[in-house]
């Protein structure tokens, strides 16, 4: 009987090649595009969940109120991990700190590398955590601080092939000695480091430079918030509670003195939600999860609409074989069957298609996701989204076939038609509307960002370059501007301690003037700067002046706009009494407000000061057409003191963009989800369509012989696929206005979504369909009438 | 010999929403076992309805249908479908065969059905197939026969599972005389061997065939010639 039913299958798939073929590749284009996206839901919601215990494990953070807003930090002060210690609930704690783009060597510095990222860890770190030692293990990992633990890749590149533990590594000019090569860390950690290096080290240096004020270990310095911590608590313990017992000894430390509070975040979330609760990454993941279900639910509707129209064409069959005896059921299985083995073809088909695809993929995406068939979560990924699918489209085409009245439909008239016409036109409008939506957030998207890049920001971001510098050339500073000045091609040269100006982030709360309330916690962006760093990124003053280059600007500050209001001065500012970091100034200059932090931001207070001797940071202006030139030269200086250290440069408008990565990758996604979903959806309508021009032929046969135009028939088969494109547009509008309002309510700085892109998207939507629509309807239309009339 | 149909005040009346038609009024109707029978009428008449309730197809309105002693009018369609497999073959005007099914497969269809295993199935239908004699074509397609090739498969699938009646409806309409004839010869020849045929037409000459001719009009039997 299954055989039976698998043969009769497999023939009317050949026998009905064209349907069969719209079938399979818009089944197989929406599995594949579903499977690659689930893949990526997979791979963010399996971040950090390695770890044997992560269910216990928690991270904790620092919450308080400055200028009535909240500010997060995941840094906490050491002292905590001491208090851990009395606290029962807490069955481990461990601090870790991170330095970016540090430099690292072999001990004949033959081998040098920069951009390392640095991790300081307190030595239950191996035991909490389960990153997989290849050499070494977690008892002999740090048998004192001048040891360190590397990556395999990391060893690879300092050691080449040969044995690294025993080796020595210079790190500051220190030597250090590899006790342990640990695996790659996974790439769904939240934890990632280059080498590892004991706390202690990061202790010894703190007390050796004197310490905080009084505090004088790290183990007692209350005031810095650095250290991001983890704790393991035991497993009935509540968290939030555990919180509420860090914030009252921390303030019990403090005398009272402090509304600092913290709290605990699991271990598994922190990937997808911020400290502060942000949850846009947890969002992104269930979009994409939404858009996987209308992905795959406008394929499914594809088949349910092919195979129920064409069920007419399948009646007779039907009808032949409840005759001769075939139960309901039986029927029902038949066409199960026959829709399994389509899935089957189209799965095949989605799996090459995924192969082919997948390294695009993964470079739109910004994942190293892999597609083995050997890998369970790929078959998790492949039987959710082919069951789901199957389901979704075999049960009501085979409940519609099976139920036939036998002598009706064999006789062409069927009665169940009106109620299946109305379901599938239902489906027709949800899939357009699906397909709008998705065209006006690919719209929406394109333009915010195209605002973003184009956005004047309060300076010139354009053909300026940075240069993290070594302390040597830090020294010299003076030195290498005064040169770089003489070179054609160099605008203007400056130092200062921000990393990028597109993202600088260093606060403080270290600020006094006389009208300031008592209950002030106004937090305010520090940047250590020349003279020459506001000219050279052509910052414009509001008033006042800028520094002067005399030792005089140690006393003197530039704020901006938004700090002066924030503070409550009146103006003129200039002139006025501030206190920064315990030294006596005056406000020198007032500087326009410009964006300093990605545009999702509000702009915040900043400050300028440059009594600090840490400006590392060398700012080069240069023109389009000398860049290479200036690149060059600097490199040359940077040589001059540096020595053998690597020489780095970014652009500052590339820094920029990067900022935009992942909404440039959801732009792109987007872009390619809408394609999928229009390319899909009019496969199905041309199906229909086709269809529609074959149960009409005798109408048309009718009307021509009656004297209707070429012109008027594709009008009439046109008409009806127009109206459910255009009812689609009406819903579909609300739904992506309401849908992009949300989406840009992240950023600080967004377009307005005007009216044209609703315009465009429906213009777009219908004219596709139109055209998929009227290939077939023009093709009824000039067919010979008397050939039509006579297939009756 | 003993009724294999007995109908008795038979009502049926389709109804659109404008239009209400009564396709039978009050039939009252017998065939014996072994009988064959004809069923004229001009188009309209309520041949067409008659012969679908006696096939199980659908169901009467009104009235009483005793088949083989059991009054089935009222039986749902998953019983009447039982019922129906295992005791009637039908034979139509245009043949319908399943076009995507060779010959051998369409006349096997009906044991797959009724759950007929293999070996036994290979048997009965190369039996059947020997005996409308077109064993030779048991490979081939529906399209691929002439007219009189198909309504004879066709008449091989309603007699494999040796259905105690057989009904046909105009077999020979599309036909033309010589292979007309062949069909009729063919039926005459299985009515001989024991099954109860009903046969609805409009070719005196293939009415001849028959035992009995019953006449409708109007949705009621008008007269009864007995030939035999």
């Amino acid at each position: 009987m299954l055989k039976n039913y698998f043969r009769t299958a497999w023939r009317s798939l050949l026998k009905n090649k064209f349907y069969t073929a719209i079938n399979i590749s818009g089944l197989a284009v929406g599995l594949a595009t579903g499977i690659m996206l689930l893949l990526w839901v997979q791979n963010e919601l399996s971040y950090d969940k390695f770890h044997k215990d992560y269910q216990q494990i928690y991270r904790l953070s620092s919450h308080f109120k400055s200028n009535g807003e909240d500010l997060t930090w995941t840094g906490v002060p050491g002292p905590l991990s001491v208090f851990a210690k009395s606290i029962p609930e807490v069955q481990s704690v461990v601090r870790t700190s991170r330095d970016f783009d540090q430099n690292l060597s072999n001990e004949e510095r033959t081998k040098i590398f920069d951009g390392n990222v640095v991790g300081y860890v307190d030595s239950g770190f191996f035991s909490m955590f389960n990153f997989h030692f290849l050499k070494g293990n977690k008892a002999t990992a740090f048998p004192n601080s001048n040891s360190v633990v590397l990556t395999q890749s990391t060893a690879q590149k300092l050691f080449g092939n040969e044995e690294a533990i025993g080796k020595t590594l210079q790190f500051f000019k220190n030597n250090f000695t590899v006790t342990g090569v640990l695996q790659d860390f996974p790439q769904n950690s939240s934890i990632q480091y280059d080498a590892i290096f004991p706390m202690s080290l990061l202790a010894k240096d703190f007390t050796e430079n004197g310490g905080n004020g009084d505090w004088k270990t790290i183990d007692e310095d209350l005031g810095d918030f650095t250290f991001t911590t983890y704790v393991q608590l035991q497993p009935a313990a509540n968290p939030v509670k555990t919180g509420q017992t860090f914030s009252a000894l921390y303030k019990k430390a403090r005398n009272g003195e402090s509304d600092a509070s913290f709290q605990l975040q699991k271990l598994a979330a922190i990937h997808l939600i911020s400290a502060d609760g942000n949850n846009a990454a947890l969002r992104m993941v269930q979009i994409f999860m939404l858009v996987v279900v209308l992905l795959l639910a406008i394929a499914s509707i594809n088949y349910v609409n092919l195979s129920t129209a064409r069920s007419l064409i399948r009646a007779k069959e039907v009808s032949i074989r409840k005759i001769v005896g075939a139960q309901k059921g039986q029927l029902f299985l038949q066409f199960s069957i026959e829709t399994i083995v389509l899935f089957c073809l189209a799965t095949g088909l989605a799996i090459v298609l995924i192969y082919s695809l997948m390294p695009l993929y993964n470079n739109i995406s910004g994942k190293t996701l892999s597609f083995t068939l050997s890998d369970a979560n790929v078959w998790k990924a492949v039987i959710l989204a082919v069951v789901g699918t199957l389901v979704a489209s075999s049960i009501y085409p085979a409940l519609l076939l099976s139920s036939f009245k036998p002598i009706e439909s064999l006789k062409g008239k069927l009665t169940s038609g009106i109620s299946a016409a109305f379901f599938r036109k239902a489906l027709v409008v949800f899939q357009f509307a699906i397909s709008v939506i998705l065209l006006v957030c690919t719209m929406v998207m394109s333009n915010q960002m195209k605002f973003v890049k184009n956005k004047n920001l309060g300076y010139d971001k354009s053909y300026v370059f940075s240069v993290p510098l070594t302390q040597e050339v830090v020294d010299h500073a003076d030195a290498v501007k005064t040169e770089l000045k003489k070179q054609t091609g160099i605008l203007n040269v400056a130092v200062s301690d921000a990393y990028s100006l597109a993202n600088v982030s260093a606060s403080t709360g270290d600020l006094d003037w006389a009208a300031k309330p008592a209950n002030s916690n106004m937090m305010i962006i520090q940047i250590s700067a020349d003279k020459d760093f506001i000219p050279t990124m052509k910052i414009k003053f509001l008033e006042g002046e800028n520094f002067t280059g005399t030792p005089a600007d140690s006393a003197y500050f530039v704020l901006n706009e938004t700090a002066v209001k924030g503070m409550g001065l009146k103006q003129p500012y200039v002139g006025q009494q501030i206190t920064f970091h315990n030294i006596k100034g005056t406000i020198h200059g007032v500087v326009q407000d410009f964006n300093f932090q990605s545009l999702k931001e509000k702009i915040a207070p900043l400050i300028f000061f440059t009594n600090w001797n840490n400006k590392n940071i060398l700012y080069v202006r240069t023109t389009a057409a000398n860049a290479q030139q200036a690149i060059a030269a600097v490199g040359k200086q940077y040589k001059k003191y540096a020595g053998d250290s690597p020489f780095s440069y970014y652009f500052l408008d590339k820094t920029f963009e990067t900022q935009y990565k992942s909404e440039e990758r959801a732009g792109t996604l987007f872009n390619a989800f809408a394609g999928i979903a229009i390319f899909i959806s009019c496969l199905g309508l041309f199906g229909l369509a086709t269809y529609t021009a074959q149960v009409k032929t005798k109408e048309i046969g009718i009307r021509k012989v009656l004297g209707a135009s070429v012109a008027s028939v594709v009008q009439l088969i046109s008409k009806d696929f127009l109206k459910l494109v255009l009812i689609a547009i009406v819903i579909a509008i609300p739904v992506a206005w309401w849908a992009m309002n949300k989406w840009l309510e992240d950023f600080a700085y967004r377009i307005n979504i005007s009216w044209w892109i609703f315009i465009l998207a429906a213009f777009i939507a219908s004219l596709i369909a139109l055209i998929t629509v009227s290939f077939q309807a023009v093709r009824a239309a000039i067919a010979n009438p008397v050939k039509s009339l006579r297939t009756e | 010999m003993a009724n294999m149909i007995k109908i008795t005040d038979l009502e049926k009346v389709y109804r659109t929403e404008e239009v209400e038609t009564v396709a039978l009024n009050k039939l009252t109707l017998e065939v014996k076992e072994g009988e064959f029978v004809a069923i004229m009428g001009p188009s309209g008449c309520g041949k067409s309805t008659l012969l679908n309730i006696l096939g199980l197809l659908d169901d009467p309105d009104k009235g009483s249908f005793i088949f083989n002693g059991i009054e089935v009018a009222h039986f749902n369609e998953r019983k009447r479908a039982d019922l129906r497999k295992h005791n009637i073959g039908f034979v139509f005007q245009s043949f319908n065969l399943i076009d995507e099914l060779t010959v051998y497969e369409n006349v096997e269809l009906p044991l797959i059905y009724t759950g007929v295993k293999p070996a036994e199935r290979k048997k009965r239908v190369e039996y059947v197939l020997d005996k409308v004699q077109i064993m030779h074509r048991r490979n081939h397609y529906p399209q691929q026969l002439s007219g009189g090739q198909q309504q004879r498969v066709a008449v091989a699938r309603a007699v494999v599972n040796n259905p105690k009646l057989i009904l046909a409806d105009e077999p020979t309409g599309n036909l033309d005389s010589n292979n007309g004839n062949e069909v009729m010869e063919l039926l005459t020849e299985l009515n001989e061997q024991g099954t109860t045929i009903v046969m609805v037409t409009h070719s005196e000459h293939d009415a001849r065939y028959s035992h009995r001719i019953i006449r409708m009009l109007d949705g009621q039997t008008v007269t009864q010639n007995i030939l035999v």
